[in-house]
């Protein structure tokens, strides 16, 4: 069954007869994902070249690796800081079946004599081109919203002043981790659908954070779990990759992920059950130029979802920035693969550590560092 | 009637009260959507209500006094392929003419509500909403 399909049921028959009929729960999310990226082997040209520097499509991408690897990152920008197209587009360009400027420059080597290389790749020329995410799909996240008097462009979107609006980003009860509160099915190994492809879960996400605060349920009620991601980009769809540009923030990658969830016993059916008025998450505002912002007040995502919300006596129209319209069709068509058999569920091979917490960067000296 | 149309000043044109003549004179509702003038003229997008032979008339006048006056074709237009349906834009829209469906989750958005105010074309992360004036 889908997530909304589960939660409907369950509200009809309870979570006991939905625990003993109900084997698979699929959900999904799609929205911007920033930390995003794919690497590549390029294949090596005669003479050969040790890329120092690459760029594709203009857009400097990592090579500080072997002779012909590189990670194009989903918000790298070219020199002149374009955000209308970043790695991100490049990316999806790719999974367009477009060809893409390759361009590099070396030092030369004994081994590897040539200097510089212009040509063209696509996912058909290269060896590999692979996604690999270190941090996608929060557990939840924070409404942004902003009371100062000017325009603000954050990574939550266009923030009219005076409270004139406020964003989120979860897909709310269809997303998958909120979902699966205490991963104890989602962990390393888990096999998920991941921009139109299949792909894993590889690790924990960055910043990987499960001590917030928690409603009874145990539904975080800030973004706490992440996890990274990998998987084949010569599979994926640009129904479900695309590159984002969020004005004079930068750029980010549209990605939708989908994780089916096994319905293990009735504890499992409980929390799979949980619906948008349970889910509840902090508004910020985003004049506060911190990273210790202050709570305006709590919000749930029926809330949200109903278009407006109240702050301070004011009602304040509310958007989403990821699609429940691409997160529904990702639980749909994960469902379908499953019951034909073209997707099979994997066992996490390891759960995520449960004492992670997320520290923050200050200016230390090297004694206090250690 | 309504119509909505596209205005080009040189820069004697900027210095006429064009829009309190159209007002004045031939008794129309003028509604200022977009207006840019700086000092090489400017352009002005107007939504104009009233009879139609008054309407015809103002654009008459408007002709005669030097404006370029030509009708919005499309104003703002959406590209459904790239739009995701994720809803930033919903928010910011001053009429309402993108919203969200509750039941599909679709983002809808009605032309006739419309203004072309162009608020949402650098909110929209895939860039699906473009501006034709």
């Amino acid at each position: 069954m889908t997530a909304e399909e589960f939660k409907a049921f369950v509200k009809s028959n309870g979570t006991r007869k939905a625990a003993k009929e109900v084997d698979i729960v699929t959900t999904g999310s799609f929205g911007a994902m920033c930390s995003s990226g794919a690497y590549f082997n390029f294949g090596h040209s005669d003479p050969p070249i040790k890329m120092q520097r690459v760029w594709m499509d203009g857009i400097p991408a990592y090579t500080g690796l072997a002779a012909v690897d590189a990670y194009l990152g989903a918000t790298e920008l070219d020199e002149s800081n374009n955000m209308m197209h970043g790695g991100a587009h490049v990316l999806e360009d790719l999974v367009r079946g477009k060809a893409v400027r390759l361009r590099a420059t070396s030092y030369g080597t004994d081994c590897y004599p040539r200097k510089e290389i212009d040509t063209y790749v696509s996912l058909k020329t290269v060896n590999q081109a692979v996604l690999l995410n270190v941090r996608n799909c929060y557990q939840n996240y924070a409404v942004g919203t902003n009371s100062s008097s000017k325009t603000l462009y954050t990574y939550m979107g266009k923030l009219l002043p005076e409270f004139g609006n406020a964003t989120y980003c979860s897909a709310g009860e269809v997303s998958p981790l909120i979902n699966d509160p205490y991963y104890r099915t989602i962990g390393i190994g888990t096999r998920i659908f991941l921009g139109g492809a299949q792909g894993y879960i590889i690790w924990e996400g960055t910043q990987f954070n499960p001590g917030v605060p928690r409603t009874p349920a145990g539904v975080p009620k800030r973004a706490a779990g992440s996890i990274a991601v990998i998987g084949d980009l010569k599979q994926m769809s640009s129904d479900f990759l695309r590159g984002l540009t969020f004005t004079r923030y930068g750029t980010s990658l549209g990605l939708g992920i989908g994780v089916p969830i096994p319905i293990l016993d009735e504890e499992m059916a409980k929390a799979c059950a949980v619906t948008n008025d349970q889910i509840l998450t902090a508004v910020f505002d985003y004049s506060q130029p911190t990273r210790s912002r202050t709570v305006v007040k709590e919000v749930n995502y029926a809330e949200l979802r109903s278009g407006e919300i109240e702050i301070k006596g004011k009602g304040v129209p509310t958007s989403s920035l990821s699609s429940l319209v691409k997160a529904r069709q990702i639980t749909e068509l994960l469902k379908n693969q499953i019951l034909k058999g073209e997707f099979t569920i994997e066992k996490p091979i390891q759960n995520f550590p449960m004492d992670r917490v997320f520290k923050p960067l200050d200016v230390r000296t090297e004694k206090e560092a250690m | 009637m309504k119509t909505k149309v596209v205005l080009n000043f040189s820069p004697e044109a900027a210095n006429t009260p064009i829009t309190h003549n159209l007002i004045a004179k031939y008794k129309l509702l003028v509604n200022i959507l977009r207006a840019e003038i700086d000092e090489v003229g400017g352009k002005m997008v107007l939504e104009l209500s009233g009879k139609a032979d008054d309407i015809r008339k103002g654009i008459d006048y408007l002709k005669e006094s030097g404006v370029g006056v030509r009708p919005i074709k499309e104003g703002v237009r959406r590209d459904d392929e790239l739009c995701t349906h994720c809803g930033m834009c919903v928010s910011i829209c001053p009429t309402k003419a993108l919203a969200m469906d509750p039941k599909t989750g679709k983002v809808t958005f009605t032309e006739e509500k419309c203004v072309a105010c162009g608020v949402c074309i650098d909110a929209c992360p895939p860039r699906a909403m473009e501006i034709l004036l």
